[in-house]
């Protein structure tokens, strides 16, 4: 009952307006006869002067901004909301603006709009103009009022210019006041999208009603009254920046539905404190409502900032533009999909779920949204456990569309709630395509579905989904209430007198200021009596939060029954509510500023996975530096051991000494002798030679086996000191030894040199040749001697026989070819080893493959894709 | 105090001291962040016990707006704590204390200010007396956007005997009490209430519900068996209740040491958890003989002992020839033309010759590999930490090793160049023997030429030599000569290559012994001193857990 009167009032609010904008009309008509440019109206009290009719010339291009994007994709949708319905709207303006003209006189002191509201539509009976009215009604008939102005009037007057505007450009008065009316009237009356583009033409018509037929081609005579204001304002929009002169005017005719978009509500909330009388003595709400009037202003005048900082999206899209930014996003998300962060770095969980966030929330919402940005706004309803995001859900659907109760956490499926006309397109659009539709909810809350119930107290235009908490035990509801949050249009959240000081609730608070989105808060559950301290207190926090001026409804503590809140309470946000249905331009807009807000924090989020990739990749290059380094180091250190005598110690030594104080050293030379001795040289017994020859190979094979293993401890102890993934490599089994087969490798490895050598010797050992007539030599005893002298023997003990290997090879082999065959050796002995570690290392490198491959052009990629973003907006 | 609660006590103190063990055992074994927190628990449980023990701390915790202060009052029957309707509303902790006497040192370590303890002694006089020993905090929330930078909830949380939980039915399955507090808290139910506060707000089937589900939340969280009240601190229903329990907990004085033992035991489930125990008897705090041997021979073998053993053999037996060898085959191979010399070289011989041993020295790398296989083979099967310990402690002394065992074992090494006298002895017997060869030679050579050839006249003196007939006698004793020298040179060589085997062996056993004391003080000992370590850190820890 409550509702009704309110409803009522606001119908009358509506009229009011309606006949006031007749009344302006006429009388700007009857002026403009004689003096176009002073088409102040009578009815607007800020309005009037000749002055102040041009000023809004440039007001009008920044109001007209955000409108003409939002319009701009979705011509189709807007025609598709109003079509069929101008046949029956046509009648009721007019007796709405003849039958009611003294409420006008009421209405317009609240403020300047109701006039302007109206003042789109045009003057005369010739003009259809249109009624904000009929949609706040809920009758179909005042859905979409078209307008089509033939005569010459284009009265347009500019009451609600904020004088701010009013001052921001001086010349535009000038070429505004003296602009033919015609003019005027020829860009009032184009009412479509395309005709914005085409208002060359347009101007050069003089009648509007060319234009006017025109456009109507593509797109249905039926055009909200928001939508053909919004056009109105592009084509001026588009003509004060590109026609010098006449255009000016067009500029101004614009002006008006400008304001229109901002103070449309405004007769509806005067109407409050009518039914709800008790509540005009509460100076709380009376302030609350001040500044809420405040921030209507305040933000329409941020949008129009914005949308001037922004040229790009001050005309409606062409297809194009449109195509290239979903391309462009399609290609985001295509990157973002394939993004993989495999190490367990700081960040990289933080990461891994924005990349899901982000995935969802193109899919869910970003997509499908820039297809069509006047479909029905989501409204998510979010907020902590207990909250009664359910119950404001039923009060507002007046029915029992989601479970309440006094388990915590209650909702654990998201509920949709949508007028019916809307219901096909939530069941069937993208929007939240990911999310399988239930009818009813399922007794046992399963993830990835998503209720959606129809009902006919919500407005149309509006659907209001009902999320699971953010801060209860159960964790997944968290995610599932913030991927929901992602898909939103407008967000309401709910909090209450017990908990509006709550940690979470600031979190969420936090990130919708941060993701830009548009907010209302519902401070739920206030006892009566208190209401005061707690109202001033909890909006004292969000102002010191910088969240003073969101919109904010209070609903007392009351009994709820089957679900249910007592209607009254919820009054202001059923009110806010239809001001959005009703208002297409402004939900427009709200839907609009969501979207880019979401765009926007894509500027942040994807960089930041960017740079999240980024670190993987440099850390996992720092792993494997890592690895190499403490690899490289023990190569450093074998080459050093055999180099410097260090390996001819223990084993090698003393089997150097049988070898060679037993005299065999000396019987591997032989004097060439024709005959007699010649075929002596391999009889002898060769143990001593082998046992040199294998304590060698012990003695290298440790060294490097030693050496190996320090490496991997080394690189372990390396990726413990890395915080993070290192940790858990390291974990990784066996990376603290060297693999199991390392000592067989190293064997075959080793005993392969050694073979080489001998192959060094045969081949490239050529004799001198004044030696190789006297001795002759045993190769394999040779290249033994040759390896003891090539590690080093005698350099590193003074007392010892100072390279008598070395001496001697030298004297048998020359010093060209002991070089020669030295380098080689050296050489193929670290291409030996560098071969083995190769096989150690790839064991770190499985480890760390292991954990995915960061593909480095991604982020490059990401980086692009979101500059391409940036360029198709 | 009953007999139980003594022998509980001893128990809790042989349990702490077992900790106090592990946090000395622990560091670089065991988390440093575990370690900390066990000695921040013997800390406040060595406060704790120190501090009144007739007196009971009992904290009410929970959200903002839950009704604590509301509870407070109820409870104290006095308006003490502020009350309000703005959120959060309590700042600071507020105590009532129900005896006074010995509860200021432990208010002071509650760190509660002055100016908000308050007394209920002159109370007792209204039937209180049950909750005489009582200390009541009325906490500040845990979970609004204050106390993310004031953590005096969260102190006083950790340090209250008892903690009662106000929750209330808007808040009670918050993730902020429960994933925080409640989980983390499970093992306390003795030492825990849960107050469904503000039941007036419900139904009385809905708070039977609420009740339902909140027993069940608890349950899936590990509370075994939650104690949960339903109070209204405004309404005052439920409130005996809590007294009630209060008063139970508060008579029985041992709130404070279950609590302590309930930290315990999660301490001692987090130390068993990243200390997994394999089993009783699982490592030997000794090193078995196998393992010593194993490593001693690996040493030996980084060092050559049995190379140098042989080598000393083959050496000796071939310098042997040059002194105790028929000189007749040495001096041919003299006569032999030296590949060295034509190669100009000679002085290599010499240098060869110089190969006089006497340093034996360890090879770095096998002696690590020696040591690492020794950490290796001992810590199959243990707790990677230990591991780390045990081949941390291996190689305490690797660096010095090395060089010791070289030190060491050159103080013995044979000296190749080395002459036994008695091979200087067999050269001069063979000398001997090559003189007696020329003089009889030469015997023979006179008694052919006159005796046989009639050559001419020897002096008479000299006629002996001449003599024909003692030719075959000269030839048998020259022959003899020759032959007596290739027996002895083949004999003493004979001798000498046994002689060098037992030196060989004497040598190596030698080598052996200062290997394995090396070793053993070296290697063993500090490993030895490490399993000592980790055996204690296991019985330790079978000690917390009592």
């Amino acid at each position: 009952m409550p509702v009704d009167d309110a409803f009522e009032a606001f119908r009358r609010a509506a009229e009011a307006a309606i006949s006031s904008v007749n009344e302006v009309a006429a009388a700007a008509q009857a002026r403009n006869d004689t003096a176009p440019p002073s088409t102040g109206t009578p009815a607007a009290p800020t309005g009037g002067p000749a002055s102040s009719t041009g000023k809004p010339a440039v007001p009008t291009g920044k109001a007209a901004a955000p409108t003409g994007k939002s319009v701009a994709p979705t011509g189709g949708a807007a025609a598709k909301g109003s079509t069929g319905r101008p046949a029956a709207s046509t009648g009721d303006p007019a007796s709405g603006s003849t039958g009611k003209p003294a409420p006008g006189e009421d209405v317009s002191d609240t403020g300047a709009s109701p006039a302007e509201g109206g003042a789109a539509g045009s003057p005369t009976g010739k003009t259809i103009a249109g009624s904000p009215k009929g949609k706040n009604a809920g009758s179909p008939e005042g859905k979409g009022v078209p307008s089509t102005s033939d005569g010459p009037s284009g009265a347009f007057r500019d009451g609600g210019v904020p004088p701010l505007r009013a001052n921001t450009r001086e010349e535009k008065p000038e070429k505004g006041s003296k602009g033919a009316p015609k003019e005027a009237e020829a860009v009032t009356g184009v009412t479509g999208t395309a005709a914005a583009a085409r208002s060359a033409k347009a101007e050069d018509d003089p009648l509007g009603a060319g234009a006017g037929a025109e456009a109507p081609a593509g797109i249905p005579a039926g055009v909200p009254l928001e939508n053909s204001g919004a056009e109105a304002r592009e084509g001026a929009k588009t003509d004060a920046e590109g026609d010098a002169d006449g255009d000016a005017l067009g500029s101004v005719s614009g002006a008006s539905p400008g304001e229109g978009a901002g103070s449309d509500m405004a007769p509806a909330r005067d109407t409050r404190p009518d039914p709800l009388s008790e509540r005009g003595q509460d100076p709380d709400e009376i302030a609350l409502l001040e500044e809420d009037d405040q921030d209507e202003d305040d933000e329409s005048e941020g949008w129009g900032e914005a949308a001037r900082a922004d040229r790009v999206r001050e005309l409606p899209l062409p297809e194009a533009v449109s195509e290239a930014l979903a391309n462009a996003l399609t290609a985001l998300r295509n990157t973002v999909t394939d993004l993989h962060f495999g190490l367990d770095l700081p960040g990289a969980e933080e990461a891994r779920r924005a990349q899901s966030e982000i995935l969802a929330q193109l899919d869910d919402y970003v997509i499908p949204r820039i297809h069509m940005s006047t479909a029905p706004a989501l409204v998510v309803i979010a907020g902590s456990t207990g909250a009664g995001k359910s119950t404001l859900l039923n009060t507002l659907a007046n029915a029992k569309v989601s479970a309440t109760g006094v388990r915590r956490p209650t909702t654990g499926t998201p509920v949709l709630a949508c007028h019916p006309d809307d219901y096909e397109w939530f069941a069937e659009g993208d929007l939240l395509g990911s999310l399988r539709r239930r009818e009813a909810p399922a007794p046992k809350a399963e993830p990835g579905s998503l209720v959606l119930v129809s009902t006919e107290r919500l407005p149309t235009g509006v659907a209001l989904l009902d999320t699971p908490d953010i801060d209860s035990v159960v964790e997944e509801h968290h995610e599932i209430a913030h991927r929901m949050l992602d898909a939103a249009d407008l967000w309401i959240f709910v909090t209450t007198a017990a908990r509006y000081a709550d940690a979470p609730a600031w979190r969420l608070l936090r990130l919708a200021k941060e993701r830009g989105a548009r907010l209302a808060i519902v401070l739920s559950r206030v006892p009566t009596k208190s209401r005061d301290v707690i109202t001033k207190h909890f909006v004292r926090m969000l102002t010191e939060y910088g969240l003073g001026e969101v919109e904010r409804f209070v609903v007392n503590e009351s009994k709820v029954t089957d679900g249910m809140l007592p209607d009254h309470e919820v009054t202001d946000l059923r009110m806010w509510l239809t001001e959005l249905s009703v208002d297409d331009q402004r939900r427009a807009q709200a839907v609009q500023a969501t979207l880019s807000g979401a765009l926007d924090s894509f500027r942040v989020r994807i960089p930041a996975l960017a740079r999240q990739l980024e670190a993987q990749v440099v850390f996992r290059s720092e792993l494997r530096s890592d690895v190499d380094t403490a690899y490289a180091t023990a190569l450093t250190e074998i080459e050093e051991a055999t180099r410097n005598g260090a390996l001819l110690h223990g084993e090698v030594l003393a089997r150097w000494q049988d070898f060679a104080g037993s005299g065999d050293l000396m019987r591997t030379l032989h004097l060439r002798r024709p005959g007699r001795f010649a075929g002596k040289a391999g009889q002898q017994a060769p143990e001593r030679l082998s046992a040199l020859k294998s304590a060698l190979r012990a003695g290298l094979e440790s060294v490097i086996v030693s050496a190996a293993q320090r490496a991997a401890e080394e690189t372990v102890t390396r990726w413990l000191h890395r915080s993070g993934a290192g940790e858990s490599l390291a974990a990784t089994a066996g990376l603290g030894h060297v693999s199991d087969e390392l000592s067989r490798r190293t064997g075959k490895a080793v005993g392969g040199w050694q073979e080489h050598i001998i192959e060094l010797i045969r081949t490239e050992g050529v004799t001198k040749r004044a030696v190789a007539r006297l001795v002759s030599f045993d190769v394999e005893s040779l290249a033994l001697i040759f390896a003891v002298g090539l590690f080093g023997y005698g350099s590193a003990e003074a007392e010892s026989t100072g390279g008598l290997p070395q001496r001697l090879v030298h004297a048998l082999l020359g010093a060209e070819s002991l070089r020669t065959i030295g380098a080689k050796a050296r050489s193929d002995l670290r291409a030996r080893i560098a071969t083995l570690f190769d096989d150690e290392t790839s064991r770190y490198i499985r480890a760390l493959d292991g954990a995915g491959i960061p593909d480095e052009s991604i982020a490059t990629r990401l980086y692009q894709a979101t500059y391409n973003l940036e360029v198709a907006r | 105090m009953s007999v139980g609660t003594t022998q509980t006590r001893q128990g809790l103190g042989s349990r702490l001291a077992a900790l106090s063990r592990i946090v000395e055992l622990g560091p670089g074994r065991v988390d440093p962040k575990l370690l900390t927190e066990s000695g921040q628990l013997l800390l406040r449980a060595g406060d704790r016990l120190k501090l009144s023990s007739d007196h009971t701390v009992v904290a009410l915790a929970g959200g903002t707006g839950s009704g604590k202060s509301t509870l407070f009052n109820s409870i104290s029957g006095l308006e003490l704590s502020p009350t309000g309707v703005r959120r959060p509303t309590t700042a600071r902790a507020h105590a009532c204390v129900w005896g006074l006497d010995g509860a200021g040192p432990l208010l002071d370590w509650l760190q509660i200010q002055w100016r908000h303890r308050f007394a209920r002694a002159s109370a007792l006089d209204k039937g209180e007396s049950r909750l005489h020993g009582l200390i009541l905090l009325d906490l500040p929330d845990h979970d609004s956007i204050r106390a993310l930078t004031d953590n005096e909830a969260d102190r006083l949380i950790q340090v209250a005997d008892l903690v009662v939980w106000v929750l209330d039915p808007q808040k009670y399955a918050d993730a902020s009490t429960h994933r925080r507090y409640v989980t983390e808290l499970a093992g306390h139910e003795a030492v825990t209430i849960f107050v469904l506060n503000q039941a007036d707000r419900l139904a009385p089937e809905e708070l039977v519900e609420c009740v339902a589900d909140l027993n069940d939340l608890l349950r899936r969280e590990g509370v075994d068996d939650p104690v949960i009240v339903t109070t209204s601190a405004i309404a005052g229903d439920g409130v005996d209740d809590l007294k009630a329990a209060l008063a139970e907990t508060v008579a029985r004085r041992r709130a404070a040491i279950q609590r302590l033992e309930a930290d315990l035991d999660r301490v001692t489930l987090r130390l068993v958890k990243v200390m997994p125990d394999v089993g009783a008897p699982a490592f030997p705090s000794s090193i078995d003989d196998a393992r010593r041997i194993g490593l001693t021979d690996a040493l030996c073998d980084a060092v050559g002992v049995p190379a140098v053993g042989e080598a000393m053999e083959n050496v000796y037996g071939v310098r042997s020839v040059e002194w105790v060898g028929w000189p007749y085959t040495r001096w041919a191979a003299k006569l032999r033309p030296d590949p060295l010399n034509s190669l100009r070289l000679g002085d290599l011989r010499d240098e060869i010759r110089g190969l006089t041993g006497g340093s034996v020295s360890a090879q770095a790398a096998e002696v690590d590999n020696a040591v690492h296989a020794l950490s290796d083979g001992l810590t199959v099967g243990m707790h990677e930490a230990w591991q780390n310990g045990i081949r941390d402690a291996a190689r305490s002394h690797s660096a010095e090793l090395p060089q010791l065992l070289s030190e060491e074992l050159s103080e013995i090494a044979p000296r190749l160049d080395r002459v036994p006298s008695w091979w200087r002895l067999l050269l001069v017997w063979q000398y001997l023997l090559v003189l007696l060869f020329l003089a009889g030679i030469a015997w023979f050579g006179t008694a052919l030429a006159y005796g046989v050839f009639g050559a001419g006249e020897l002096p008479s003196g000299l006629a002996v030599f001449g003599e024909a007939a003692s030719l075959p006698w000269v030839g048998l004793m020259v022959l003899s000569v020759l032959g007596l020298g290739l027996l002895t040179a083949v004999a003493s060589r004979n001798f000498v290559m046994l002689g060098a085997g037992n030196e060989r062996d004497r040598l190596e056993r030698e080598m052996r012994r200062r290997v394995g004391a090396v070793a053993s003080t070296m290697v063993i000992e500090p490993v030895e001193r490490e399993l000592a370590r980790c055996n204690e850190f296991y019985s330790a820890l079978r000690g917390v857990r009592g």
